[in-house]
């Protein structure tokens, strides 16, 4: 193995004048810290230099954000870990770019569209409503283990035709993940073991359907290795970063979501009452918990070319950090934008960010956000968090989510 | 895939299609008086800024 000494060239580079930061994204903070993080540097400049790592800038409010996502000829999605340029991960199409992203996006994305959800509601409203019937009679849980991590993994492997009792292998494969993902040098080496028992699974699964003539109804693996790309089949590295991909978002960010939108539900009552009395307004009260509380602290690209950009001078290989939740809270795009207003409309946030690399998912996401809370209201309408100990949320490295959320309410029988 | 959020705002204006983008893609649409609200909320409930209102 060869090792080439990394790139150090921030101290001599002119910045232009451009604020400098040192700060590490990925260690564990109270929760709401990186929110309280997000305001602070979006209103204290519109962009950094971050000399952690080998550097890059970070761009903090809405219209640079919106911009990053929209040149993507500019910003390439090559690496989306401004810490990691070079990964140890391909994920297609993630991070994939012109001409063959939106080929790959073809063959997945009527797996998620409207349409598709809208023919696994009835199935996946089912199970949350046996999920949240089963923990209502228990007067108390953990809400991130007790429910949030379990709906959106069975109602994911559920409609890419996985087993439900994978889920245990699954899930701890992406915590693990994430522990790397985020920059913590110490979980570089337990993520690539994950990425690898998460390939070994795929490469039993696609050798197991390979001879099948036809693909398998509802099975994602299956209808994946009868798709085209230019004529010709996907071949097995595409597969397997596919679908890893596609565990890997599918499992962990909804989870994340759910634990504040349900931890803002248990400390606001007011809000809480209007979407019983209202349920119609449920939609808009994700869209909101999607803004204000947005779990994906930045997103990575790579510069393409030199280019000035918001005011900065940019080199090709430079990596820039969208601070999406900055964006989100940003008052030049949203009135009242550090409140949730519950029934707020035109709400344009990029909580499943925008340009052509728009999560797939989102369509799935939000529907599970909305199902959880129509069928927990139904069953747990008072809810509160038990515990005065302080919260805390995994780095922002990864996408935030709560470690733990105690919850508790009034068992009547 | 679309975001899916005008073809949420505005139901009974805009449709998707099976990939879930909406169908009217570069193209004008006239909009009844009665959809103008609603085709107000989904332009403004665009994340991409895609959809303009033509007085």
């Amino acid at each position: 193995v060869t090792e080439t000494a990394s790139h150090h060239e921030t101290e001599e580079r002119d910045l232009g004048g451009c604020p400098v930061m040192h700060q590490d994204f990925a260690p564990q903070q109270a929760a709401g810290c990186h929110w309280a993080m997000a305001d602070d540097l979006r209103e204290t400049s519109p962009v950094f230099f971050n000399t952690f790592a080998q550097g890059y800038w970070v761009f903090t409010r809405h219209d640079a954000v919106r911009d990053i996502y929209k040149t993507p000829e500019l910003f390439s999605s090559e690496s989306i870990t401004p810490w990691e340029p070079d990964p140890i991960y391909r994920f297609v199409p993630t991070q994939i770019d012109a001409p063959d992203h939106i080929k790959y996006r073809r063959i997945v994305n009527p797996w998620f569209s409207p349409r598709a959800i809208d023919a696994a509601e009835p199935r996946m409203r089912a199970l949350c409503r046996r999920l949240a019937e089963d923990v209502a009679a228990t007067g108390s849980c953990d809400f991130v283990t007790g429910f949030a991590l379990r709906f959106p993994t069975e109602a994911f492997l559920s409609m890419a035709g996985i087993d439900p009792a994978d889920a245990d292998l699954f899930v701890p494969w992406v915590e693990d993940f994430f522990g790397g993902f985020s920059g913590d040098p110490a979980g570089l080496e337990p993520m690539a073991q994950a990425l690898a028992g998460i390939r070994e699974y795929w490469v039993a699964a696609l050798a197991e359907r390979r001879a099948d003539p036809q693909p398998r109804e509802g099975d994602l693996a299956s209808h994946l290795l009868h798709a085209s790309f230019d004529d010709r089949p996907l071949t097995d590295a595409e597969l397997l970063d596919m679908l890893t991909v596609l565990v890997l978002a599918g499992l962990d960010t909804t989870r994340g979501t759910l634990g504040y939108l349900f931890r803002h539900l248990a400390t606001h009552a007011d809000d809480r009452r209007r979407l019983i009395a209202e349920p119609e307004l449920i939609p808009f009260a994700v869209e909101e918990a999607l803004r204000l509380y947005t779990i994906v602290f930045g997103d990575g690209r790579k510069v393409t070319r030199d280019a000035e950009f918001h005011g900065v001078q940019l080199k090709q290989g430079d990596m820039v950090y969208a601070l999406v939740s900055g964006a989100n809270r940003d008052p030049r795009a949203y009135e009242h934008a550090g409140e949730f207003v519950v029934d707020r409309k035109r709400n344009h946030h990029m909580g499943f960010a925008n340009g052509p690399h728009r999560c797939l998912g989102a369509h799935l996401a939000r529907r599970e956000l909305q199902l959880a809370v129509e069928e927990w209201l139904r069953v747990i309408p008072d809810f509160h968090v038990a515990t005065d100990e302080e919260l805390s949320e995994r780095g922002g490295g990864a996408m935030m989510t709560l470690t733990r959320l105690p919850l508790a309410w009034d068992v009547t029988s | 895939m679309g975001h899916g959020r005008c073809y949420e705002m505005a139901p009974d204006l805009l449709a998707f299609d099976d990939e879930g983008y909406v169908t009217i893609r570069d193209g004008t649409i006239d909009v009844p008086a009665e959809q103008v609200g609603a085709a107000e909320d989904a332009a403004g409930t665009c994340p991409e800024q895609a959809i303009r209102l033509i007085p």
